[in-house]
């Protein structure tokens, strides 16, 4: 119990020393060359460098924010997804759940494109909340009726397969200069936002996560069982139905703000478990929060500086370090039921 | 002292004989028999036997035979083009400008463009009276479409290499296909003088040529006008918030070195070589900071849609209000016939040099003022 209590603590003070230092480098790191002296003489006297200050406060700053906030929503998003599907592989990426998402916000940018008009962050919100709903419902309607998880996560590929298809069918009778937009948005990327999308972010990611958190009771007797739940009081509908509405409400939040990110959802909550040792959601949560901020922080470092002045998709690197967890999680599952 | 006289002497001699050597060279580069490119390197066209002409594109070589005569036996690893040309099929978009202005738009019968992507005013009257029709993308073309209207000859861009298979359908089914590369000419006026080559293909070469020349007379004084030293950028935003900025040796920047300013980036600013051309996407950081201070910008609204007005352009990249050309309300956007409307690349320059020179109209052919 001590011993768990220590790793809890030393794990707590790692993450949030690894999500101060890598914002910190976030914001020091770019392809513009601002030195730390720079940094500091501008920060200190924005006139007399406003080129570093504008980079740091309105491109960089923002941007950071915006990584640590969506994917620590990532994570959350996965973590709750994991429970209630009682699947460690479950993610909002691979039950097909960002490729609804997807689909819907590519559905609005092809008529905003098309039609002239512009799309608000909010309005991008709701298409992604909307795809994704869709796609969340049929994964639940699909895993009321199969037991085996492989199916389930089979049945989830094919969701985002079909999401897909209907994304190029759109893309087939699109502009091409609608087409070049989707392809990039479509990459994921925490590029271009600015400080009012990171507010809005937060907005809608802080709330969700906090009743997350205040869930973690309900989530803790629902890993026992259903049966264990109802006995301790726990109403399953209603809570079946919260979690799976911040489940998406984050997603969808992330794909709507940054395109689809693969992985996150997935490797940061088993990363997370196995360094805490524990699985309990009022200690896990906010660790998975952390893990995913941090987990995007690095990743986001990476598309900006690898290739600088270019830059790589976030997914490029996301599933370049987060695809390998899966397949881990996979083999070591294999491996527990042969051993049984 | 005599040693360094003779020594000079030599060197003297040496260096006639290298210039000489230089002069004949340059001289033998465009044969007799040829036709003469002034500023195309993309392709050439050597007169041959039988009132043929050989067109080399690269790698490729084609021969263009006129009617009733036969390709020469000597030159059997290339294309037959058979004249006359009908029932063209161009899936190149900026040859298109290039074959109305030879005067052969009513040979091409099919597009690889939609009706609402031309900007050009010929080619949406030849499809609106169904002379021109649209047989699908590039990529996948109606094959079935190309044997029934017995198509001539297959006019392909680079974009081509990417699907091979496709070339290789329609030089199954005993359709020429021409691959062709005025993309890759780093001149503009290179560009444009690719209308020869349609001249030759569609036997209206003098139309060609002399439209050429009319166009190239345009620019008069401004290819020898002294620079004025304005800086200007070529941009857009794309939907992921990247910048997406024309590569330091690609035409347009040419364009506007042609015109009088100077590009501002350099090819040691994005890690680019000067055979880098096209477009790439830089971060929002890397934009900021090499243009703020641009003296003109000019938004690119080929692929992100047309803008109206400068506030239009800050809510995608709020930063632009401190860039000095947005002060000064020295921002443009580019029209959507810039791409497409080939045969303009003179006009263009022009346009820009009013533009370096301050003394453009808030709307011109190519570009506007944006308010």
């Amino acid at each position: 119990m001590k011993t768990q209590r220590v790793r809890l603590i030393a794990g707590y003070i790692v993450l949030l020393l690894l999500l101060v230092i890598l914002a910190a480098v976030n914001i020091c790191a770019g392809s513009a060359d601002i030195s730390v002296s720079r940094l500091r003489s501008a920060l200190a006297e924005p006139e007399s460098d406003k080129v570093a200050y504008n980079i740091i406060t309105q491109l960089r700053l923002p941007r950071t924010a915006a990584a640590a906030i969506l994917g620590g929503a990532l994570a959350v998003s996965g973590f709750l997804l994991q429970n209630f599907f009682a699947n460690p592989i479950a993610g909002p990426y691979i039950l097909g759940i960002s490729s609804g998402a997807k689909l819907t916000v590519a559905l609005l940018m092809v008529l905003s494109l098309s039609q002239g008009f512009a799309v608000s962050s909010l309005g991008m919100i709701g298409a992604a909340f909307v795809g994704a709903m869709m796609s969340m419902g049929i994964v639940l309607m699909i895993s009321g009726r199969v037991k085996r998880m492989s199916v389930l996560i089979v049945c989830g590929v094919m969701i985002g397969y079909i999401c897909s298809s209907v994304t190029e069918l759109v893309v087939n009778f699109s502009d091409d200069s609608n087409i070049v937009n989707l392809h990039n948005w479509s990459m994921g990327s925490f590029s271009g936002i600015v400080k009012g999308e990171a507010l809005t972010a937060a907005a809608v990611v802080f709330p969700a996560c906090i009743a997350a958190f205040l869930l973690s009771k309900p989530m803790n007797a629902y890993q026992l069982g259903e049966s264990y739940a109802v006995n301790s009081g726990v109403r399953i509908k209603a809570f079946r139905a919260l979690l799976i509405l911040l489940s998406s409400i984050l997603s969808a939040c992330v794909t709507a703000f940054a395109g689809p990110v693969s992985f996150v959802g997935v490797a940061v909550p088993h990363i997370t478990k196995s360094v805490f040792g524990t699985a309990k959601p009022v200690r896990i949560l906010p660790a998975c929060f952390l893990g995913g901020a941090v987990f995007c922080l690095l990743c986001d470092l990476i598309t900006r500086t690898l290739f600088a002045p270019t830059e790589l998709s976030i997914s490029t690197v996301t599933a370049v370090f987060g695809a390998p967890v899966v397949v881990y999680m996979l083999l070591h599952r294999e491996r527990g039921r042969a051993n049984v | 002292m005599l040693k360094r006289i003779l020594l000079s002497a030599a060197a003297c001699i040496l260096l006639a004989g290298c210039s000489a050597k230089g002069t004949a060279v340059s001289k033998t580069e465009t044969p007799e028999n040829s036709l003469n490119l002034e500023y195309a390197k993309q392709f050439t066209a050597e007169y041959v036997d039988n009132g043929c002409t050989l067109v080399t594109i690269g790698e490729d070589r084609y021969m263009v035979v006129p009617e009733g005569k036969t390709a020469p036996s000597d030159y059997s690893d290339a294309v037959v083009i058979q004249q006359p040309l009908e029932c063209v099929y161009n899936a190149a978009s900026s040859a298109m400008d290039l074959i109305d202005g030879a005067g052969a738009l009513d040979r091409v019968s099919m597009t690889s463009t939609k009706y609402e992507d031309w900007c050009l005013s010929s080619v949406r009257e030849a499809m609106d009276s169904g002379d021109i029709s649209y047989i699908g993308k590039y990529s996948t073309p109606d094959y079935e479409a190309l044997l029934e209207m017995d198509c001539g000859l297959a006019i392909e861009s680079t974009m081509i290499y990417h699907s091979p298979e496709v070339r290789e359908q329609i030089e199954a089914l005993g359709i020429p296909v021409l691959v062709e590369r005025s993309s890759y000419e780093k001149d503009p006026l290179g560009r444009m003088e690719w209308i020869k080559l349609y001249g030759i293909l569609f036997g209206c070469e003098e139309q060609a040529e002399q439209l050429f020349d009319e166009k190239t007379k345009l620019l008069g004084d401004i290819l020898t006008d002294e620079k004025n030293g304005k800086t200007a950028a070529f941009f857009y935003i794309n939907s992921s918030g990247g910048v997406v900025v024309r590569k330091p040796s690609d035409y347009v920047p040419e364009m506007m070195r042609m015109a009088g300013g100077e590009y501002i980036f350099s090819n040691s600013d994005l890690g680019t070589d000067d055979n880098a051309l096209s477009t790439m996407t830089i971060q929002p950081e890397t934009f900021y900071e090499k243009a703020w201070d641009a003296d003109v910008l000019i938004y690119n609204s080929d692929i992100a849609g047309s803008v109206e007005s400068i506030s239009e352009l800050m809510e995608k990249y709020p930063l632009l209000s401190d860039f000095t050309a947005v002060k000064n309300g020295d921002v443009w956007c580019t029209e959507k016939n810039m791409f497409q409307q080939t045969t303009g690349a003179a006009d263009m320059i022009a346009e820009l040099h009013l533009i370096f020179t301050g003394e453009a109209d808030n709307k011109m052919n190519f570009m506007y003022r944006l308010e």
